[in-house]
């Protein structure tokens, strides 16, 4: 583990023994380096249950040994980027539709839904530099949650989404590190 | 073995022994629900009493022995949810699949 002044950089051996340990690591610093008064227990669950799929992702996607999770400390809350030299994210969306990193210029900007459970839409939208932003879109309640549908690869990318105040994904053509990046404000940020 | 089985007039009571219900027990669990329903269970009320934390791939193992159960007449229930588990289970509407009772005698009691 390397540290500085805002940021700890934490080597995740890619294998599911490793995750329970690695958790603790991530939330004993956060816990020891935030004022208890920004860090109420509805949130730190919520790091929780992002730490667990970012790290559970990587044992079933990145295809890598080693992936890399980072924890910035700010004055406004808390950041946690995920990063490996795996295969590139492919979603496909709720109509068959198919995107894969890197995105070719000419299927940007793409907007579309992948996954619903009857009541939220995970949808993703890029940016003009092909990040992934995901979001939740909520829909009129149906009376039997489509949930049973869709067993479903997507359920880490729904509580990752769900549970963070911004969720993105971004692809560096040039190095090859896939980022997952998921963001929690304070809300009452430091002064 | 995931879990901890009694059986009494075709209704289970199973009990998740680890305090993680993860990617490391996700299938071995699936495989034990879907054993169980198919000696024709008509209920099968899980703890979660001994569970820390839950993610994703046991969540989808849950819905998988769901959906194995109800063309067989079965249901699953859920009991005695640590709140961090039962907060993750509303966060993605499992609640709304899923019947939660506080412990298995509360679940015992909608039988009737």
């Amino acid at each position: 583990m390397s540290e500085d002044s805002d940021q700890i950089t934490i080597v995740f051996k890619s294998n599911r023994e490793s995750i329970p340990g690695t958790l603790n690591l991530c939330l004993n610093h956060i816990q020891q380096n935030v004022s208890r008064s920004l860090l109420d227990e509805d949130l730190m669950a919520k790091i929780k249950w992002v730490i667990i799929e970012l790290l559970t992702n990587a044992v079933k996607h990145s295809g890598e040994r080693e992936s890399v999770l980072r924890i910035g400390l700010t004055a406004y809350g808390v950041v946690l980027q995920k990063e490996d030299y795996g295969k590139p994210l492919a979603l496909v969306g709720h109509h068959k539709k198919k995107i894969m990193w890197p995105l070719q210029e000419m299927v940007r900007p793409v907007d579309f839904p992948i996954y619903h459970n009857g009541m939220d839409s995970l949808c993703v939208r890029t940016d003009e530099r092909g990040r992934a932003i995901f979001f939740i879109e909520e829909l009129a309640e149906l009376e039997m949650p489509a949930l049973l549908s869709d067993t479903s690869e997507h359920f880490g990318l729904l509580i990752m989404t769900k549970a963070s105040d911004e969720f993105a994904y971004e692809y560096e053509q040039d190095t090859g590190i896939n980022r997952f990046i998921s963001t929690f404000y304070f809300t009452q940020p430091l002064t | 073995m995931i879990l901890k089985v009694e059986e009494m007039n075709r209704v289970v009571q199973a009990t998740i022994l680890p305090d993680e219900a993860s990617l490391s027990n996700a299938d071995a669990f699936k495989e034990e629900m879907i054993t169980i329903i198919g000696k024709g269970i008509r209920l099968v009320i899980v703890s979660f009493e001994n569970v820390n934390y839950i993610d994703s791939s046991f969540l989808g193992s849950l819905v998988v022995a769901l959906k194995y159960a109800m063309p067989r007449n079965a249901d699953i229930c859920l009991v005695s949810l640590k709140p961090d588990v039962k907060n993750l289970l509303t966060l993605i509407r499992m609640d709304k699949v899923f019947r939660i009772f506080d412990d298995f005698e509360e679940a015992m009691g909608t039988l009737n």
